[in-house]
């Protein structure tokens, strides 16, 4: 599909097809301005391509009303460089949020929240506003809320790009485990080091064109 | 614990940002009190009518030196006209009774006059009192008339000054109505950005549009129904202060205001109150949040 904002003098994304399996591990790699996050956006249908389709879990996203917008997003989870954590709630708090606010009762997240916190690795820390956490803590409370849906898709926009290499790696550890339990995880990054670690399918985009689609890839 | 949460939120809300809340209020309660009190005048503007005009006559006044003939083809002339309902004479006598009982209070002009100066007259009730025209240009120039005088022409003035001001009440209640409209646009624009990081993880995680909006709905809707309360304080103030009052005396040219009525423009100005606060709140939170 191709996608061209108004104004802008070349598509942000040229005739680009990609097909990613159900299970898949992929990273988009390229330089800043070459069109990684407008495929994030657009998988969350933030916006919709000028040409082409894009099919998200077996729905065609392309020719969605706004109005099933919601719904749809509650299949996948998103986790941003910036955290996006409400400053004003705790741990727990933020997560128990995203539950509630799709109509889950208080007793459902008492009973998820502190599952998915344990598993991201903050058990102890719940109860922790944001400024009292670390980057990488801060990051892994925005993997567990993205993740206490259980949906089919995590998205992950340079998840480590505020983060030291370090605790980029710990992150990574965690986005693999997720992938593991089934959740397709597509991650855009320019970090070099970790893909190089990781070993995944690769797909470089430059200038909005596709120039590598490597499994098990390194970042070139 | 969806309406628990969207009601703490609303409150959060009102609370927020209290200064831009009681100037919302403010003109909204203006604006609704000019409402009820063009609407109080508009039912009462047509009571009044009703009344004066079941008891509105029209009177031929006679010349002095009317023959008993002329009288009599008066007579006949309105017994036969299908405009009037109903036919009193009243001779010299009669006039200086009412002219008496009239001005009983000033004994000098009573002195004065005596009863063969006063005009007899016919006193005629109309079955459309509207139709006071035809009537007019029927007996104004046959023989022995004076004059034809309607009673509806002096109150058709004193409704043209109600109707005046019932149109002044709604001028101002249209143009406070706008002002309350910017200003409920410009609350819920300033609590949409307070709450934009609630608002973009809601988003994200995929909150139906209702649940996002209804908050800041509910919070221009609660002023707009606080406004109507206090609108409705307002005309009882309007009633026991100024009908009931200062204008107490006035009581038998104006038809009352009833507690009734009073009470009957709430539900009017409540109705409308609310619907504008959240028309104004959902189309501004469309454009804002793009939900």
């Amino acid at each position: 599909m191709t996608k061209t904002y108004p104004k802008a003098s070349r598509p942000s994304l040229d005739n680009v097809s990609v097909a990613i399996e159900k299970g898949e591990f992929v990273f988009f790699i390229g330089p800043s301005g070459s069109g990684k996050s407008t495929i994030i956006k657009m998988l969350l249908h933030e916006v919709t391509p000028n040409k082409g389709r894009i099919i998200v879990n077996g729905k065609d996203v392309t020719s969605m009303r706004s109005w099933k917008r919601p719904a749809f997003r509650r299949s996948i989870g998103c986790v941003f460089q910036d955290f996006r954590l409400l400053p004003n709630r705790t741990a727990y708090e933020n997560v128990a949020f995203a539950l509630e606010v799709i109509g889950k009762t208080k007793a459902v997240a008492r009973r998820v929240v502190p599952e998915v916190l344990e598993l991201v690795g903050l058990g102890g820390k719940e109860h922790r506003y944001p400024h009292e956490l670390s980057g990488g803590e801060q990051q892994r409370v925005a993997v567990a809320r993205a993740f206490v849906n259980r949906p089919l898709i995590l998205l992950a926009d340079e998840p480590t790009g505020n983060l030291d290499p370090d605790t980029s790696i710990e992150i990574m550890r965690l986005l693999d485990r997720i992938n593991r339990t089934g959740t397709t995880v597509v991650m855009v990054t320019h970090d070099s080091n970790i893909v190089n670690q990781m070993r995944r399918r690769v797909i470089e985009i430059e200038s909005g064109r596709i120039v590598r689609d490597q499994a098990r890839g390194v970042y070139g | 614990m969806r309406v628990k949460y969207v009601l703490s939120e609303v409150m959060v809300g009102l609370w927020r940002n209290v200064t831009m809340t009681i100037a919302m209020i403010i003109t909204m309660a203006v604006s609704l009190t000019m409402l009820g009190a063009s609407g109080l005048i508009y039912t009462k503007v047509a009571d009044m009518k009703e009344l004066y005009f079941e008891n509105i006559q029209v009177s031929i006044f006679l010349d002095n030196e009317v023959t008993e003939q002329q009288k009599a083809e008066i007579q006949a002339k309105l017994d036969a006209d299908p405009l009037v309902a109903e036919t009193t004479f009243v001779n010299k006598d009669d006039a200086y009774k009412r002219f008496q009982d009239m001005f009983r209070d000033s004994p000098d002009l009573l002195s004065a006059v005596k009863p063969d100066v006063l005009p007899e007259s016919y006193r005629l009730k109309l079955v459309n009192p509207q139709e006071y025209k035809a009537i007019n240009e029927q007996y104004s120039n046959v023989e022995g008339v004076d004059q034809v005088v309607d009673q509806s022409r002096v109150l058709d003035k004193i409704f043209n000054l109600f109707t005046a001001g019932q149109n002044i009440a709604l001028v101002a209640a249209i143009a406070m109505a706008v002002a309350a409209l910017l200003l409920v646009a410009n609350t819920i624009q300033v609590a949409a950005y307070s709450k934009r990081r609630e608002v973009a993880v809601m988003k994200l995680v995929g909150a139906s549009n209702w649940f996002i909006q209804a908050p800041f709905v509910l919070e221009a809707v609660v002023a707009g129904l606080i406004g109507s309360v206090l609108a409705l304080g307002a005309l009882i103030g309007l009633k026991v202060f100024l009908f009931d009052g200062a204008l107490a005396a006035l009581q038998g040219l104006f038809a009352p205001v009833s507690w009734g009525e009073v009470f009957l423009a709430f539900p009017l100005m409540a109705g409308v109150g609310g619907l504008i606060s959240a028309v104004t709140a959902w189309v501004t939170l469309r454009f804002y949040l793009r939900v």
